[in-house]
């Protein structure tokens, strides 16, 4: 049964991370104008990612808070607006050929290996390229990326009752694309935190029969 | 001048990218709950890259019906579910980005005129960054771009509906121009179908 509510846009990219073989019995797709308390009470986390409507995030925030305060966890990437969200993202230029053109100048320069997502992670498979960054974020914010400047990519904070961990980062949208190669690690190590379930440790595939007349929504 | 209604899913800075000009105006139709508009005052239905597509299949009567009032369709995104006439686009990674390459074929409109096919080749040197997966083409549409595989990449189908069709596997279109960024391919490819919509006096099936 499904752990993770993934909250959805009608976005190709959350489509196919969450009808892959490998997650599609860890995640549910929630459509954005349906969303209610209903629809998340049995589980156990969201994801909220890159490229959502922040203007009908913002009408149901209440979901997203009342599903913090019972102690589950939220997963929230890419930009994210001030009108739902007591940080402040700042879009900056998509650098995504470092590694090409600059390979000792990554996009973070400093990551907490620590923390459960990132345990095990090689510097390449923590960062691969980011959506801004935040220049404000909750007072009790621990800081779990940062850039060569200083500036925050990720971070992580209980304040809400539960746990939310918010980056600039895009692993669900980009696994979904699969121009990179690499996301199965961050995003398995994302899903076992989110769940407590670790997916099966193979790439992840598309199953073509999900598409077109085959959709499932 | 072309009437235009662009589908927004809210995401930011679309609107930088689709700027009315003395080709087109722009109206913006931003997906609600209750998504369903009209689409008959209008000359071309604009659906982006990052674009709902659970809405589109709600309206796929409409679209269908508006096609075959002989308006036309841009959709550059990866149309997931069934609302686009004769035509399915399918995500896919069974192939190597390194291995994608581009290759033309029909073109009877010169919508590949002035494009550099190495752009959508590469980019900084990496191969596989424009589109995702391909098109599975209605019969008798030209596939203006296919891959390494000969899967259709990039279609224009006057034959499915009344009207016209250009179809992406995802592959961003726009006229970035109006944001800052370098007048390129995908810039010339929508320039292109922009300009035979605007001076085309035969309609799709002549």
């Amino acid at each position: 049964m499904a752990k993770i509510g993934l909250i959805f846009n009608g976005v190709w990219s959350h489509y196919a991370l969450a009808t892959a073989p490998k997650y599609r019995d860890l995640y549910r797709l929630l459509y954005v104008h349906d969303l209610d308390g209903e629809a998340v009470r049995d589980l156990d986390a969201l994801a909220i990612p890159f490229q959502s409507n922040q203007a009908v995030l913002t009408e149901k925030q209440a979901v997203i808070y009342d599903f913090l305060a019972a102690g589950k966890k939220v997963f929230l990437e890419g930009d994210s607006s001030t009108a739902w969200l007591d940080a402040q993202w700042e879009d900056r230029p998509v650098n995504n050929y470092w590694w090409v053109t600059d390979p000792t100048n990554p996009p973070v320069s400093d990551t907490n290996y620590e923390h459960p997502v990132y345990q095990d992670l090689t510097p390449r498979q923590a960062c691969w390229h980011t959506h801004g960054v935040y220049t404000r974020v909750p007072a009790s914010a621990e800081i779990i990326q940062t850039n060569a400047e200083g500036e925050v990519i990720t971070w992580q904070t209980q304040q809400y009752g539960g746990t939310l961990l918010a980056t600039t980062l895009d692993p669900i949208v980009e696994h979904g694309v699969q121009q990179i190669t690499h996301l199965d690690n961050y995003v398995d190590h994302l899903t076992e935190w989110l769940c407590g379930v670790r997916p099966a440790p193979e790439r992840l595939t598309i199953d073509a029969a999900v598409y077109g007349a085959g959709v499932r929504l | 001048m072309l009437h235009a209604l662009l589908i927004s899913n809210g995401l930011q800075g679309l609107e930088k990218y689709y700027v009315s000009n003395e080709q087109v105006q722009y109206t913006t139709c931003l997906i609600t709950k209750d998504f369903d508009p009209d689409l008959l005052p209008y000359d071309l239905l604009v659906v982006p890259n990052g674009s709902d597509h659970v809405a589109m299949l709600k309206i796929k009567d409409k679209v269908r019906a508006f096609l075959d009032a002989g308006r036309a369709l841009v959709c550059c995104d990866g149309f997931f579910t069934a609302w686009v006439p004769g035509n399915q686009w399918v995500m896919d990674n069974s192939r190597r980005t390194q291995d994608v390459r581009y290759a033309p074929g029909t073109d009877r409109h010169h919508l590949l005129d002035n494009l550099d096919l190495d752009q959508l080749n590469f980019s900084h040197g990496m191969s596989g960054w424009w589109a995702c997966g391909y098109i599975e083409a209605a019969p008798g549409a030209d596939v203006l771009l296919a891959d390494t595989w000969q899967r259709p990449i990039v279609v224009l189908d006057e034959v499915s509906t009344g009207g016209r069709m250009l179809l992406t596997a995802s592959g961003p279109l726009a006229d970035v121009t109006y944001a800052g960024q370098s007048d390129s391919a995908l810039v010339a490819l929508y320039r292109n179908f922009i300009h035979l919509l605007s001076t085309s006096s035969v309609p799709a099936h002549g």
